[in-house]
Order: C-alpha cells, then structure tokens, then sequence
C-alpha cells in the first residue's frame, strides 16, 4: 500500500469546497454520492473505501482528520473529516449512513491506518461494526461491557429524562439528589449470566515462537508479554500496554486504554453548550486554556459570531504561554523516562508555576480554567497582567528556553539514547493521523495555525519547526523550536495588544445554537484537538464529540517501538507527550 | 594478671568492629539525609527540614526514618521462596558490612602505652580480600531477586547481577596499576607508600576508570539500571518491605562508602593528609565525602544508559582501556627505573 | 598469617548476628495484615500471570562465563604487579604473551557480537 501523496497539478480546481469534491468523485464513481452539501459528502456505504482510496490517491486527501458518528434515532451516521496536508484549509466531511439494526459500515483502515483506534471508539461507544478492520474490539470500556452509551436510547444509570439546565431541584421544600430520584439498579445492565465475583477477565496467554522462528534466531529465548501498566511508574497515569518482548527487544506494544473513560460525550450531550466548557478543562489538564479556545471556535462557527480584537489577543496569548508550558514540562517528562532524577522537570515546573499564576490571576483557577465563552473570554485581563506577562515573555522565559536546551539537547547521554530511536517515517506520521510535535518531528510542515489560520494567527510571524528523521531527538527538539516560536508570538501578541471589549453581545449564561454541524479543531500544543458538535436548536448539543491528539497519537506507538528496548519503549511514549485524560474521556 | 594474647585480639577485634558498625550504620542514616538535602538544592527545593530541624535541615529525619522502617508490615509475598526472600537482604549487608575489615582508617597511635592500630585485620592480601567480598555483594541482590518470584525483581536481579560482574573486572584491573608502584597487597602498606605523593599521580587513567567502574558497581546514576524506576519499577527491591528492605538500602549506601574509601585508599593517599594537620581519619572522611558528593551530584543531574549502552561500555571501551593501563604503567616503570 | 585473619572471623560473626537481630525484628515489629492481593507479586496492578522463573537471556550466561575468565585474569596480574619490581623486563614479556592469548579470544568475542545485547 502506498501511502505517500501525489502533489496536485498546479490549475486544480478548490479541493476545499465539498460540492467540488463530490463532482470529482461523481466522474469516477458516479452513483457512489448520494447527496452533497456544504455540511458534507454522503456517499454509499458500499462504495466508501474505493471513494476513500480516491480522495487519498488522487486529489491528495491523505490525512484523516476525525471519525465519529451521530444515532439520528432512524439511521447512525458515521462522520469522516478529511485534509489535505499539502493544501491545507478546512476539512471536508464525508459521511456515510448505516442501518438502525446492525449498522455496519466498510473499515478505512486500509487506507487510513489512523482510522484503526477511532473506529474501535465508534463501535465500543455507538456499535457500528466496521467490517473490515484487524482488532475491532471495545477499546474504551471493558470486554464484557452490554449496551452502546452513545445511542440514543441507551440509559445510563442514575439517568435522567429532563437535561440541563434543570428544574428547581428544592421545589417540594427538599432537596432530592438524582441518586434518589433513580436508583441505579434501574438502569444498570449486566452481560447475560454475568456473576460479579465469578468473573475473570480474558487472561493474556503467553506466547511461545514456533521453532521455524527458534531456527533463524539459534540461540533461542522466550518470548514474553508483559504488562506495562495500569500501575507502573512510567506509563503516564492508568495506561496499560501490553508488551511483547524478546530478551529486551520490544516485538509488539498494544496499549489498552479506558481506565479513565468516563464518556466525555455523554456528559456532553446532556450538558448545556457553556456548560460544558470546564469539562473541556478535563481532557487535557496540562493545556486547559487551549482545550477551551478549540471547543470556542467549534460552537462560534456554529454561532457564527467573532470576539472582539481584545478577546482575540487573550486567546492568542493565553493559547501561546500554555504551548510553552506544556512542551517545557513534556520536556522534563521525557527526561525523567530517560532516568534523569526529576532535575530538569523541576526546573519546568519553576517556570510554569509562574504562568500558572497568571492563568490565577485572569481565570481564577491555575490548571481548570474555564475562561473562554462563545465570542470572547469571561474576564478582562489588567495592566498587572499584561506587566507581569512582558517580564516573563522578554526576559524569563527566554532565558530559561535557552537554558534547558543547553542543559538538555547538549548532554552526551541524550544523544546516545535519542538519536535514531523511535523512528516514525513521515508517510506512517501521515497515515496514522499523528498530530502536532510529533506529525512535525516527521518532517512534515503542517501547522493548524498556518494552514487554516483560526483566531488571528495569521497576523504573526513565526516558523513551523520540523524534524528530519521523526526519530525521538527530533521530537524532543522540535517542541524546543515550538517553545521559541511561542514566544516570538507572544511578544507580537503583547507589542499590539488593543483596549475595547472582551465580549461579542451581552454576556448570558445561556445560548441558542441553531441548528447545524460543524468540525472546529485548534492547534494544541499536542496536536489537533477537533471538537464535533451537533446542534438540534435546543439547550443541549445534539452530538459532542473530542478528537484527542494524545488518544490518535497513541494508534502510532506499535510501529514506533518494535525493535527497539524496552528502556526505549517508555521514552518513546514520553515523546508521545500524552495525557491520560484526554486519551480515555 | 596477663592475658593471652589471642584473648586480647579478640577483645580488640570486637570493640573495633562494633566502633565500626556503629560508625557506618549512622554515617549511613545521615547520607540518606545529606543525599536529600544535595538533590533538593540541586533542584533548587527545599529539602527535610521537619523533624528535629536546626538552621532548616532536619537532623532527627534519618531516625524518624529508621523507626518507621522497623514498625512497616513486612510481609513474605505468597509465591516467593520465603528462605531466600528472608536471607537476601542479611547477605547483602553482611557483605558491604565485612569489606570494612582491612580498610585503614588513622595510623597507628600509642594510647596509654598500648600501641592501637586502626584498622580491623591487617592481612597481606587485602585488596583481594576486598574484591572477594564485592563479589560476594551480588549474591544478595541476586538471591533477593529470585526469592521474590516477580518478574521485575527477576530482570532487574539477573541485569544487575550482568552489570556488576561486567564492571568489577575494569574496577580489578584498574586497580593493578597501583599495586604494581605500591608492590604489595597490604592496604596498610600501600596508604604508607603514598606518604609523599598519591598515587592518582602516576596513575590518572587507571583513578578515572576505577571511578567509573565504581560508581556502575554501587548501581548509580548513569548505572542505576538495576533499580531503573521507569522500567523495573524497584528492580530487586520490588517486593521488598520494612526493615528487609531498610538493609537493601543500607547496603547500597555502605557499598557507596567502600567504593569510595577505597578510591582514597589506593589513589589518593587515605588518611594521609598534607602538612600534618589534622588527624588522619578526618583526611579520610574528608576524601570519601568527597567521592560521594560527586555521586550525588551526578544523580542530580544526569539521565541513565541503556542496558545495552552500559555493557558495550564496560566490555569494550573500559576493559581495553584497563589493560592499556596497566602496561603503559609497566613500560614506564621499566624504562624510567632503568 | 592465621592469627591475621582472626579479627576477620570475630567480624563475621557480629555481622551476621546483626543480620539476623535485624530481620528477626521487622518480623516481630509492625503489624500483620496480610490479604491475597497484598500477597500476590506486583505486576503493575493485573493478576500476574506465570512465574517469574523462565528461561532467560543466554547473554546473561555469556557474561557470566566472560566474567570468570576475566576475573582469573586479575587474580594472575595481582601476585605479577606485586612482584613486578623484581621480575623487570622478562615479567613483562610473560604476562604480555599470555594477555595476548587472552586478547585472540577477547577479540572473537567481540567479532562474533558477544557484547552486542539485542
């Protein structure tokens, strides 16, 4: 399978309008489309990976952005957004309808191998099977697990028919907690004959090579699995991976996810479209103002309102100090996996706890912040801020990048673990979705900030760092790049920032979306983070759901690994730079 | 009333051991602490400064440690072979314990006209009799591993065990060198030799891959993988609890203190101080506190190798470089002494 | 001398009824709890599965045969650098040819990849 994309010839017409796309498609497969629109290409269920193959080979659609579905309650609708990294501009979404009884549709992972953890996200959480795919098991939740949540009529327990915002919870006088409202017991479903304290989960089996492999090798070893996780020192929080190994190569890494799942959707779906802004805090704790800033952006294109200049320069920097941050820590991280004493990690965290006072200030919270609203932000940033915030762009920080680079990308025992480790092509960097420092450690420059510019990034100067070989040094210097790139933004940021209002319209706690779809992504510091939202025109999103870099990221980790140690392994995954809360939500 | 002299030996070798133990086990305690407190300025913190705190560093810390240490559930893991489980960790500090018997630690002084040396046993053979007992050193992390019966203990024992002999033979050969200026086993003889120049003179290569060798020996930072956190989660220690695992640690840090005396007794000289101030045992506290500091400094500051790194390291650059060592050594003593 | 290594013995002797006072007081001190899962070996928090006592790497019984030939090297250069003085030129000319018997062998171990772990 090839999966390097060919350049477009240079009069081609604008691959980022779906009618034009859907046209295109028409010539080659003419009764593959069932309908187009600009909210999307429908095309034929039995025809999608042909389509799909098309718009990879040919019109350079070679990067799958997202993959969810929608339970429109008489069809489940599986969503596909697609970019062109060489042409950059919005993503087009492809859609394709499945059954209400045993809905299946053909796998991408054929072609998109970014397609393979996604689409076990759709089937464990929706149950579309995906005919097709290599390991299509539930990923998020566990094995024995009945029901699919994010259906339409699945009912969770403690469910509840009203949805925020509520009703007076005190109007009898007493206060009565959903817990009593609805038993649990209610709604709780166990698999058939299941026996809570009988049941063993599916055992590992240990493997054993056949003796033809006995052969090649001659001194021969047993292959052994081993568990990394969910409680280890090095796994990043309750991630689990299932190693094999042979002596101390790694021969295949399985991560198992889902200790954490908590159904980010579904709290979505039943929150009210504000109300779920802290929520976003959750996924990705360490970049709580960037995880706001995308889902802003998604809910504002279905507003279809901007903030004001002042709202957009806070975002800008707000967005920017947390990209430092995040890649200063993910920095110490990956030198702790490398067996460092926590030193240079310590000496991050100095800087960060000086931005995080920052986001204290403004926000009222340093890690949660909850700051951002449909056309603006909650709060006006002062003077002091914009004082405290200059000392730390023009003199700290830069001195403290300057530092940790020294200190780090110079010392001897780094280069000898580093260099030509971890080694990620840039067609597998493509193909399996990858996003940020890690897509850019491949060498491709692809850059949400410059290739579809969202707030006023396109108003700044600055690079887009990229590696050579993809291997781990690359990551590790590419945020060093990222870091600097920050702040040349940040000092634009700071020399024109505008007085005038933070806020389009009055400031409610409610709002109207109308009804409509829409894919908003932003650059987070580790990678894309999209958000999917549905509007039906009332108070709560009809559909909600996070493309997490860390989580897509991850489907990379098996290909990056084998072959290498094991002492490899671990820092391979600290360049990954992951968060648990997002990989599992 | 005479007594036999045997009696009076033995008398001699109790009080010096038991001076000697004592001595160790508080320096151990206290390392612990100094080791903390190093690493939290290194990474501009603050360090222990709770219990018994004067002038902010908590001096009853290594005791409030000790007895929390004894008063720990200890427990024997259901799969482990419960007599070497139990056994490992004595071995391991017996052995960091015994290699104290031939190191000298001040010069002979005449108290009450009794004639005192400062040392536990002067044999003829005491830089074999340290080796040996090193060698010995492994069987206790080794047997600990296999008496846990888990897998991380398992590799980390079994890597650890690969480690330490792969090193022990530079830490040997570097050590030829010395001997052969020195001519003799004795370490009492040889800390005399040194009384007008050290040996790290003549021999900085041979002082260099000791050093190294040493510090690979004792499992430090750039060596640690035995106990590598991000891989073996403790290593050996994994299944290790209470006071069991107070005497792996114990070990380590003792083992530390040996490697280190035993860098100033053949390379720089031991108790001998210059320009005779001080007494001699201060030189030689000094100098192993030297050594340690170092130590410490570099787990501050360094990451580790990869298992593989390490022992290509050990086998192919410092075993070649130890036996050029030692006949750029020979060819110098022939040509200069002829 | 005998009587040399008799601080020694008297050494050993305190050392291991250290050793034993010590473990024999983490078993009577502290409390006893035990339950299955305290008892079970850590495996990262899954149920283990298999022992931990398979066969492992021969590059570990590499090493340890490298490592005992090595070592009786350093036990014949000890008593050679003691009496090196004496022995001169012809000391060295014996030990260089028995290093270089030594060194064939080191130099097929490395040829055939003995230190290469992987």
């Amino acid at each position: 399978m090839s999966v390097t994309a060919p350049v477009a010839p240079p009069n081609t017409p604008n691959y980022n309008d779906p009618q034009i796309v859907a046209e295109q498609i028409k010539t080659k497969y003419p009764d593959a489309v069932e309908s187009s629109s600009a909210q999307g290409i429908v095309v034929q269920s039995d025809q999608l990976r042909e389509v799909a193959r098309y718009l990879h080979d040919e019109l350079a659609f070679d990067y799958l952005n997202n993959v969810t579905s929608v339970d429109w309650q008489d069809r489940f609708e599986v969503v596909y957004n697609l970019t062109s990294l060489e042409r950059g501009g919005a993503p087009i979404t492809l859609k394709v309808n499945a059954a209400r009884e045993n809905p299946s549709v053909p796998s991408l992972v054929p072609v998109f191998r970014g397609a393979d953890f996604q689409e076990r996200e759709v089937y464990d959480l929706m149950g579309i099977r995906f005919e097709g795919h290599p390991n299509l098991r539930r990923i998020l939740l566990w094995d024995g697990f009945e029901g699919y949540p994010l259906r339409k009529d699945y009912k969770e327990p403690y469910y509840e028919e009203e949805k925020k915002p509520f009703g007076s919870r005190w109007d009898k006088g007493h206060h009565v907690i959903a817990e009593d409202r609805n038993p649990w017991h209610d709604n709780v479903q166990y698999p058939s004959n299941f026996d809570a304290v009988a049941y063993k989960p599916p055992r590992d089996q240990i493997q054993v090579i056949d003796a033809a492999q006995a052969a090649a090798m001659r001194l021969r070893t047993d292959k052994i699995v081993l568990n990394f996780g969910p409680q280890h020192p090095s796994t990043h929080g309750v991630l689990r991976l299932r190693v094999t190994l042979e002596g101390e190569t790694v021969r295949g890494v399985e991560p198992i996810v889902g200790y954490l799942h908590r159904n980010h959707d579904k709290i979505g779906e039943r929150n009210t479209f504000v109300g779920n802004m802290p929520y976003t805090d959750r996924l990705d704790y360490f970049t709580s103002m960037a995880n706001n800033l995308a889902y802003a952006l998604t809910v504002e294109k279905l507003l279809g309102i901007k903030p004001p200049e002042r709202a957009e320069y806070i975002r800008v920097i707000m967005a920017e100090l947390t990209r430092w941050q995040n890649h200063a820590v993910a920095l110490g991280f990956i030198y702790n996996d490398l067996g460092a004493f926590y030193t240079p990690l310590i000496y991050a965290m100095e800087e960060r706890e000086l931005i995080l006072d920052l986001f204290e200030a403004t926000a009222g919270s340093r890690m949660m912040c909850n700051y951002m609203r449909f056309g603006g932000v909650a709060r006006d940033v002062t003077d002091d801020f914009i004082a405290k915030c200059k000392y730390l762009v023009n003199e700290r920080l830069p001195r403290r990048t300057d530092e940790l680079e020294a200190y780090m990308v110079g010392n001897e025992i780094f280069h000898s673990r580093a260099k030509n480790i971890g080694v990620l092509p840039r067609d597998l960097a493509i193909n399996y979705s990858t996003a940020g420092p890690v897509l850019r450690a491949s060498g491709v420059k692809y850059d949400i900030r410059r290739a579809e510019p969202y707030s006023i990034y396109d108003r700044f100067d600055f690079e887009i760092p990229t590696g050579t070989t993809g291997d781990l040094y690359d990551r590790f210097i590419v945020r060093v790049a990222e870091m600097r790139e920050s702040l040349k933004i940040l000092k634009q940021a700071l020399d024109q920032f505008p007085a005038g209002e933070i806020m389009t319209g009055k400031k409610n706690y409610q709002v109207r979306v109308p009804k409509g779809e829409a894919y908003g992504r932003g650059e987070n510091p580790k990678g894309e983070l999209g958000f999917y939202v549905v509007s039906d025109g009332t108070a709560n999103p009809y559909r909600y759901h996070v493309r997490g870099p860390s989580f897509i990221n991850l489907t990379a980790l098996n290909d990056m690994c084998v072959g290498y140690k094991i002492a490899d392994m671990i820092v391979i995954l600290g360049s990954l730079d992951i968060v648990m809360g997002e990989v599992d939500r | 009333m005479t007594l036999d002299p045997i009696v009076i030996t033995l008398i001699e070798a109790v009080v010096k051991t038991i001076v000697v133990i004592v001595a160790l086990l508080t320096a151990f305690a206290y390392l612990t602490l100094v080791e903390r407190y190093v690493i939290a300025k290194i990474q501009s913190r603050i360090g222990p400064n709770r219990v018994g705190a004067i002038g902010g560093i908590a001096l009853l810390q290594p005791i409030a440690d000790a007895i929390k240490m004894i008063f720990k559930e200890d427990f024997w893991p259901s799969q482990a072979d419960k007599i070497i489980y139990t056994i490992a960790p004595g071995i391991a500090v017996g052995t960091a314990l015994l290699a104290w018997a031939v190191m000298p630690l001040h010069p002979s002084t005449e108290i009450f006209g009794y004639r005192v040396d400062f040392f536990i046993a002067d044999v003829n053979i005491g830089v074999l009799y340290l080796l040996a007992i090193g060698s010995l050193g492994v069987y206790g992390i080794v047997l600990g591993g296999w008496g846990s019966n888990n897998k991380y203990s398992m590799l980390g024992a079994l890597r650890s065990t690969a480690q330490m002999i792969s090193y022990e033979v530079s830490l040997g050969l570097a050590l030829v060198g010395v001997l052969m200026i020195s001519g003799s086993l004795s370490l009492v003889t040889i800390v005399e030799k040194q009384s007008f120049i050290w040996n790290v003179v003549w021999q900085p290569l041979g002082f260099i891959i000791y050093f190294i060798a040493a510090v690979a020996e004792v499992n430090r930072l750039p060596f640690d993988l035995p106990e590598a956190e991000t891989e073996l989660v403790a290593g050996y220690q994994t299944e290790y609890s209470s006071l069991k695992f107070a005497l792996f640690y114990m070990a380590e840090y003792i083992n530390m203190i040996t490697v280190s005396a035993i860098a100033a007794t053949m390379f720089l000289g031991g108790y001998q101080g210059p320009f005779g101030i001080l007494p001699g045992v201060h030189w030689l506290v000094l100098k192993i506190m030297f050594f340690i500091f170092v130590m410490m400094w570099m787990r501050g500051t360094l990451p580790r190798f990869r298992y593989d790194q390490l022992m290509r390291f050990g086998w192919q650059v410092l075993l070649p470089l130890a036996l050029a060592n030692i006949f750029i050594t020979a060819l110098v003593m022939l040509v200069v002494g002829a | 001398m005998p009587v040399d290594y008799l601080p020694i013995l008297v050494m050993i002797a305190i050392v291991t009824a250290f050793a034993v006072i010590a473990l024999t007081l983490s078993a009577m001190t502290g409390p006893r709890r035990p339950n299955p899962t305290k008892l079970s070996p850590y495996e990262s928090g899954m149920p283990p599965f298999g022992s931990a006592r398979r066969r492992f790497s021969i590059k570990y019984y590499l090493t340890a045969v490298l490592f005992i030939l090595f070592d009786i090297e350093i036990i014949f250069f000890y008593p050679w650098a003691v009496l090196f003085r004496d022995l001169g030129w012809f000391g060295l000319s014996a030990m260089g040819t028995f290093m270089l018997v030594l060194l064939i062998g080191y130099v097929y171990v490395w040829r055939k990849g003995g230190f290469e772990w992987d």
